[in-house]
């Protein structure tokens, strides 16, 4: 447990010692400290993960807080597992992406000072045990990366974006806030395991605070439709940051709802279905988004948003599972959702990398100005594409391990239980499977459009070369970490069985545990049959190397295609689009060609956010209507100003006499 | 032993004399003589000999992908009990890892076809993944209330519909036999989705996905669609296989329906014109409905009392 506080002490000090020194030397100092605090990490929370144990918590008394503990139990170590790798890559990957803002005073300086204090505020959010301090820490991890998307504050759309995410933050402080007050009040300490005591005995207080934290904790995390803030401000922020943001930052949100649901002990019905209809909305809407958006990194914010839905769907099925006293089921979810929130971590990384990667050396994030990139970039390309399997569920990768988790807890928890459970996990079962088609639509075209085909712009053709071995690396870990959780599912499953145990009997832990052990060690050696027969397939065409030559793409006898026959992205996913026009709102922007000899003409269509703009805009319009009219009172007068709080005072004075009696 | 090696011919060979089923039928209905039907096993065999052109556009992916989406069907062709009734890997939620599979093969169909930077070709590509997204819901929601029945999570759950559900099992049985048939059109590209002999890019869908593939690619695109679309007869003949039967008139039974459904297969495309671009959307929804259907029904057998 010393050693969690230590990383965070270092973390710390390296905040402070970036203000002080070189800016030449801010990135390489702070990746050292992150590494060194990384391994402080790592190590015991793989101790806990492995033994399944908790550390000793450690207690500090401050006449604020009251006893201050922090402590890891299984739950937080796998977080902290996720951070501490997450982070240390996303830093050693920022060594050779920022190097271009260098010495240009870009406030590197402070982008390090918040990075440091992000990653410091993300264990301690996952270690802390009181209530009013975790909000604080909450508060500190939202702010600091408020600051960080801000990093190319001078573009409009990104403090646009970086006001937008500090609202939606607050927003979900709000909830939480009002949670914690509420258990505080009854619980008369702020000790998480007295908000359990009391939690377990009242069941109405019990689903009002499990609501509230939902709301509080979903915000952060992305459900629908609390998701608004993420697709814009990940685009907006330096892509390390929206690696950590999407990887890792989110799943606190992630977290804070299994905190709460640990408190709560077994939840009622209507809570369960609940989580289960929301994450059914989240991973369609998520994913149905995804499709039609051509800014990439905007792209991966919504496929985010999918694959929390994925993870809430896992939650769900626990919850179900935990509600109809069906353990198996609640294993096979919990499993599910914790080990797709590692996995999630993993590719989703490795795809805002790679994505990183294509902005650094096209300057551009948008799809339709890309294309053939794979011959310029092909290390990123070929690991873009790794990920692109990974992230739409496809075996052989970890991504498919932990939907086929979630699938089995909704098929064994069918049987032996009323009617409404039944067609609410068969429309589960079916919105998954639609979901995984339309990751694969959605990063077919992803993959094919930026990295295949033929360079769309002069973008492309200026890439010199790929990008260098410290911005390779991390992605190549991730990558093969991809690989080999879906290789040797076996292994990595028992680092997420033991988190399960927050949820279920002890007592029937174990046969629990084995059945699902020997699934993935099933579906392990399935895998390497197929890896076998692929390599002996691959074998095979090359001995018979027929003999080859090169031509142009075939185009109806045409032998001089251009670029510009290529399907563009907007034409890849306009059939789909066209097929759910109700679910869309298309604004395009045209300008016709006039005149005998027509000049510039061009067509744009961009596909807006449906909830942003028939629920979140005419909220915001109603409140401007009504805020507007207190504009008479904030005038810019200082004297009126100061009248004001004289007022205030004796009002405050008059009442406390007349009522503080 | 004998039976693993009739299953391995069974799964390399017998699609392509499948093919030559549905020709001769077709050429039958047509009034002609036809070609035999090993001649699209020879056709393979010749283009697997000759020269592959590739585009000067592609990448390793484009070279890869035949070959990748030749080991998902052959993989997911593991979980599909064939002649003797019964699968290699007999593994829990197999049904999940076979459509998944075949996903993963999908997956690398798209992407090469957008390798070629050809606009046909994207076309294509649009096309299929579309179409794909409607199918698998669908087909989920059949498998899983089927097996919801028998509570056995492979495709070995076919074998239970009857014993599980009585008199509804009939109705089952076709019901299901519908939506795997509607499937192995959709997956087969066959009439009246797709036109595999269709000579205008702007109509196809599979076909122009591989306009520029050739030689051996080519040969291994064909023997792959070959068995995707076997693997869907195969669970179509599954359904319709009783239990218990002995060795030799299962595997006689398999084969006969195998060849009825392919001559079934050659009537459809004979007698149906293939759809408007725009109205096989509405023929893929049927598939969803049926497996409404199957769903609905499992749900009165279960909960009806």
């Amino acid at each position: 447990m010393e050693y969690i506080i230590l990383s965070i002490a270092l973390l710390f000090l390296c905040a402070i010692l970036n203000l002080f020194i070189n800016e030449n030397w801010k990135l390489k100092v702070s990746t050292f400290f992150v590494f060194v605090s990384s391994l402080f990490a790592l190590v015991p929370s793989l101790k806990v993960l492995i033994f399944g144990t908790t550390l000793t918590p450690l207690m500090f008394n401050s006449p604020l807080f009251g006893t201050i503990t922090f402590s890891m139990d299984v739950l937080s170590a796998l977080f902290i597992l996720i951070i501490s790798i997450l982070s240390s890559l996303a830093v050693l990957y920022s060594n050779e992406y920022l190097e271009p803002y260098l010495s240009k005073n870009r406030g590197i300086a402070f982008h390090c000072f918040f990075l440091m204090l992000l990653i410091a505020a993300m264990y301690g959010v996952v270690i802390a045990r009181n209530g009013l301090f975790f909000l604080v820490i909450w508060e500190i991890m939202s702010l600091s990366s408020f600051f960080l998307v801000l990093f190319e504050g001078e573009k409009k759309e990104t403090r646009k974006a970086g006001i937008k995410y500090l609202i939606y933050m607050h927003l979900s402080v709000i909830f939480l806030m009002t949670m914690f007050a509420i258990l505080t009040n009854v619980a008369g300490s702020f000790d998480f395991s007295k908000y359990a005591d009391v939690l377990i005995k009242n069941s109405q207080l019990a689903n009002l605070v499990f609501i509230l934290g939902f709301i509080g904790f979903g915000i952060k995390a992305g459900f629908v439709p609390f998701h608004n803030w993420l697709p814009e401000a990940h685009p907006a922020a330096p892509s390390h940051v929206s690696g950590m943001m999407s990887a890792v930052m989110i799943k606190t949100g992630i977290y804070g709802i299994l905190r709460v649901l640990s408190m709560i002990g077994v939840p009622g019905k209507t809570l369960s279905y609940l989580v289960l209809a929301i994450a059914v909305i989240t991973v369609l809407y998520g994913v149905l988004y995804a499709i039609t958006q051509h800014d990439i990194k905007k792209l991966l914010a919504y496929s985010s948003i999918e694959n929390i839905g994925i993870i809430g769907l896992g939650i769900g099925v626990g919850m179900l599972g935990m509600t109809y006293g069906n353990t198996l089921v609640s294993v096979l979810g919990f499993s599910g959702a914790l080990l797709h929130v590692l996995n999630h971590s993993l590719f989703k990384g490795l795809m805002f990398l790679t994505a990183g990667s294509v902005y650094l050396k096209t300057h551009t994030r948008n799809i339709e100005f890309l294309g053939g990139l794979i011959k310029k970039m092909p290390y990123t390309g070929m690991m873009f594409i790794l990920g692109s399997v990974a992230i739409s569920g496809l075996p052989p990768f970890n991504g498919f391990i932990s939907e086929i988790l979630i699938y089995a807890g909704m098929l064994l928890g069918i049987p032996a239980s009323e009617i409404s459970l039944f067609i609410v996990l068969i429309i589960s079962i079916a919105a998954l499977a639609l979901a995984g088609t339309m990751a694969m639509l959605c990063f077919s075209k992803a993959t094919g459009i930026t990295f295949l085909g033929e360079s769309r712009t002069e973008r492309v053709n200026n890439v010199i070369s790929d990008v260098g071995i410290t911005m390779l690396l991390p992605i190549g870990i991730l990558a093969f970490c991809s690989l080999m959780i879906g290789l040797f599912p076996q292994y990595i499953i028992k680092l997420v069985l033991v988190p399960t145990m927050m949820f279920i009997d002890v007592e029937m832990m174990n046969d629990m545990f084995y059945s699902v052990v020997s699934l993935t060690q099933h579906l392990s050696w399935c895998f390497f049959i197929f890896l076998l027969i692929l390599i002996l397939v691959i074998a095979l065409r090359l001995v018979i190397n027929r003999k080859s030559k090169e031509y142009v793409t075939w185009g109806c006898g045409y032998d001089r295609p251009n670029a510009h026959m290529q399907y563009t992205p907007s034409s890849f996913d306009n059939l789909f689009v066209s097929t759910l026009k109700p679910l869309f709102k298309r604004v395009s922007h045209i300008k016709k060609p006039k005149d005998l000899f027509p000049k510039d003409a061009y067509f744009e269509l961009e596909i807006e956010d449906i909830e942003e703009a028939y629920i979140v805009e005419p909220i915001i319009k109603l409140d401007e209507k009504i805020l507007s009219k207190f504009e008479r009172i904030q005038n810019g007068n200082m004297q009126q100003y100061i009248l004001f709080g004289l007022i205030f005072l004796v009002v405050a004075i008059v009442g406390l006499i007349l009522f503080g009696g | 032993m004998l039976i693993t090696l009739l299953n391995i011919f069974i799964l390399l060979i017998a699609p392509f004399l499948m093919i030559g089923v549905i020709k001769k039928t077709k050429a039958f209905w047509a009034g002609r003589k036809g070609v035999s039907i090993f001649q699209p096993l020879w056709d393979c065999i010749r283009l697997m000999k000759k020269t592959s052109v590739y585009s000067k556009t592609t990448s390793w992916v484009f070279r890869v992908a035949p070959l990748i989406g030749f080991v998902s069907v052959l993989f997911a062709s593991l979980f599909v009990p064939l002649a003797n009734g019964e699968a290699v890997i007999n593994l829990q939620f197999s049904f999940i890892i076979f459509a998944y599979v075949l996903g993963l093969g999908k997956f690398f169909a798209l992407i090469s076809a957008l390798d070629t930077g050809s606009s046909f070709e994207g076309m294509g590509a649009s096309r299929e993944a579309c179409f794909s997204t409607i199918v698998e819901p669908a087909f989920f929601i059949a498998l899983a209330s089927i097996s919801a029945l028998s509570q056995n999570y492979t495709f070995e759950s076919f074998k239970y519909i009857l014993s599980e559900a009585g008199i509804y099992g009939y109705l089952l049985i076709a019901l299901m036999g519908v939506t795997l048939f509607i499937m192995l059109l959709i997956e087969g590209c066959r009439v009246p989705v797709d036109d595999p002999n269709t000579h205008l890019e702007l109509t196809m869908i599979h076909e122009v996905m591989i306009l520029d593939n050739s030689g051996i690619d080519l040969g291994i695109i064909t023997w792959t669609a070959a068995i995707k679309m076997f693997l869907f007869e195969a669970l179509i003949a599954n359904l319709l296989i009783p239990l218990g039967l002995p060795i030799i008139s299962t595997i006689a039974l398999f084969l006969t329906i195998i060849t009825i459904l392919s001559i079934i297969v050659g009537t459809v495309e004979s007698a149906i014109a293939r759809f408007r671009m725009t109205h096989i959307f509405e023929f893929i929804f049927i598939m969803s409905l049926t497996a409404l259907l199957i769903l609905a029904l499992v749900t009165y057998r279960l909960y009806g009392n």
